[in-house]
């Protein structure tokens, strides 16, 4: 008997949840009017049109479903989609014009305090913030193309904006143009992966005091600085692209203040710096590929215990530069282009050390106006000399077993 | 009058030389000097000159203080922060009037706002569930 009142009750849960379609042609007009009819549990389609509804509250636990990508547009005054609620879907919207305000960071999807929210296959153009999830658990953003038109001087929010989250899923998106494409700050046992992230004004992605995260094969191109991850541990970084990060102060990667982290399986080319590292500790650097990047790695004299092991350096200006002259990082059969050693016992290991760091990065990183003379004669012999008898590079700042054959990487 | 003409230049190079006035802060463009982040909102940024004259720009009140007293050696002259309801506008550290609390957020969650007036000072302080501090009391707030 009791069973049967579940089968019944399961089945008026199911026949309860209605569908409420929105359109020009239909008994709604306004996306409003149908969340305000709507119960938990019910969907929501909404139609191919523009809705210039400010500020749309998502306060039930809804599927908020768009059909051919209607346009909801937030004419630049406010925020256009708020969620209010958990469990709530999203999906096919275009989400335009929110408002640019510097006191209330307006978004065009903000999450407030809620869990087990989806948003997927949205377009969001032109927002001040794109995502803005805060104090979520279990969110999935994934699929989104979210981009902004910011500029040099003037202030714009994240693409995707996560603050004191946990469990985050952040998949398949593509952001530009926005300050920090995708930025984590207190967000913990979060996947970021497969995103595209370029053309930022900042950073292609910036951790800020997030433990346990991590972000693999994803493409960081062209952004103003690159990518940032600070004051944070354990963090996994693998099969990702960091690319063409020019500038006075860009980095591929820069690591500051993090610890116990593994980089594994990157490519740094064309970059300033492909990583430049500042009070990073316990960190193993394995199987990247450094190319054509101004400094492979830049490491600074507050790193410690860092293992960089197993990476192909090719065509970098410079392969490494430090600013201290206490060595306290291991190098380890690294293939370095610029070894000229040889392998007489054909082991696949050169038979002398290799010395990384050049004279010249000592030289310019005490003096960086000394570039000037790269490249020249004497510079050159200099740079031979101190090869053959090291006395202002460290002379245990070796790799003591570089290989002879680029790894296939 | 050729004596004249080069006192005068003397003068004026020297009065420039010796000018302790902040230098705007480009928005991400500079970086700052102790977080090595690109400063990219002028409603937090700070910037301290140097007895020589330097210009070290920062992200965040937070960072100019604990730069400063990790390099105890260099002699400061001034220490500007950005207003918070002008954008990227620097005021003298000392005349400002400060609040901290969690839900102003600042890059490097110094989360302290500056104001050039008490009026706005309250009326913020209000708004945002901070509590009110002096330039001493925010510098004295790192070690």
């Amino acid at each position: 008997m009791r069973k049967l009142i579940y089968i019944l009750l399961f089945f008026c849960l199911i026949s309860n949840a209605k569908t409420i379609t929105v359109g020009r042609l239909y008994p709604v007009k306004t996306i409003k009017q149908a969340i305000a009819l709507a119960n938990d549990g019910d969907i929501i389609i909404v139609t191919q049109g523009v809705y210039k509804e400010e500020n749309i509250i998502i306060n039930k636990k809804i599927k908020f479903l768009g059909k051919n990508f209607p346009v909801l547009d937030g004419q630049n005054k406010a925020e256009v989609l708020s969620v209010a609620a958990d469990s709530v879907v999203i999906k096919g919207f275009k989400i335009i014009n929110s408002g640019h305000a510097a006191l209330d960071d307006p978004c065009g999807i903000k999450v407030y305090d809620r869990n087990f929210v989806v948003i997927e296959n949205n377009i969001l153009d032109n927002n001040f913030f794109g995502i803005y999830l805060q104090n979520c658990k279990n969110a999935v953003v994934k699929n989104n193309t979210i981009k902004a038109y910011g500029k040099q001087e003037q202030l714009i929010g994240n693409g995707i904006h996560c603050w004191k989250s946990d469990n985050l899923q952040i998949i398949g998106n593509k952001i530009s143009g926005h300050r920090d494409g995708i930025y984590f700050e207190f967000v913990t046992q979060s996947v970021i992966w497969r995103n595209i992230s370029s053309y930022n004004i900042r950073y292609g992605l910036h951790f800020m005091f997030s433990n346990d995260d991590s972000y693999i094969t994803n493409v960081f191109k062209g952004n103003g600085a690159g990518v940032a991850v600070m004051f944070t541990k354990n963090v996994k970084m693998f099969n990702n692209y960091f690319e063409e990060n020019w500038g006075d102060s860009a980095y591929g990667l820069l690591l500051k203040e993090i610890s116990d982290s593994y980089i594994f399986n990157n490519r740094f080319a064309r970059n300033t710096s492909g990583i430049y590292m500042e009070g990073t500790s316990r960190i193993k650097v394995e199987k990247n590929i450094f190319e054509a990047n101004g400094w492979g790695m830049k490491i600074q004299a507050s790193c410690m215990e860092n293992e960089i092991v197993n990476n192909n350096f090719l065509g970098n200006t410079f392969d490494i530069s430090t600013n201290g002259s206490l060595v306290l990082n291991t190098f380890n059969s690294n293939y370095w282009d610029k070894y000229e050693g040889y392998d007489l016992n054909k082991d696949g290991f050169g038979d002398v050390p290799y010395h990384p760091l050049s004279l010249f990065s000592v030289l310019t990183e005490n003096n960086p106006s000394s570039m000037i003379l790269f490249r020249s004669f004497m510079i050159t012999l200099l740079d031979k000399s101190e090869k053959v008898l090291p006395s202002i590079t460290p002379d245990n700042f070796i790799d003591n077993k570089p290989l002879m054959k680029s790894l296939p990487l | 009058m050729k004596t004249l003409f080069i006192y005068m230049i003397v003068i004026t190079t020297l009065i420039s030389c010796n000018s302790k006035e902040s230098v705007p802060i480009k928005l991400n463009v500079d970086t700052c000097e102790f977080c090595k982040m690109t400063i990219s909102n002028g409603k937090f940024g700070a910037e301290l000159i140097t007895k020589k004259g330097r210009n070290y720009k920062f992200d965040d009140v937070a960072c100019m203080i604990q730069f400063a007293k990790s390099n105890t050696v260099v002699p400061y002259d001034a220490f500007y922060v950005n207003d918070y309801l002008k954008d990227n506008t620097l005021i003298p550290a000392e005349t400002a009037h400060f609040i901290n609390g969690e839900k102003i957020s600042s890059p490097m969650r110094g989360n302290f706002a500056a104001f050039s007036s008490v009026n706005e000072q309250m009326e913020f302080k209000k708004k945002l569930e901070a509590k009110t501090m002096t330039w001493s009391e925010v510098y004295d707030a790192y070690k």
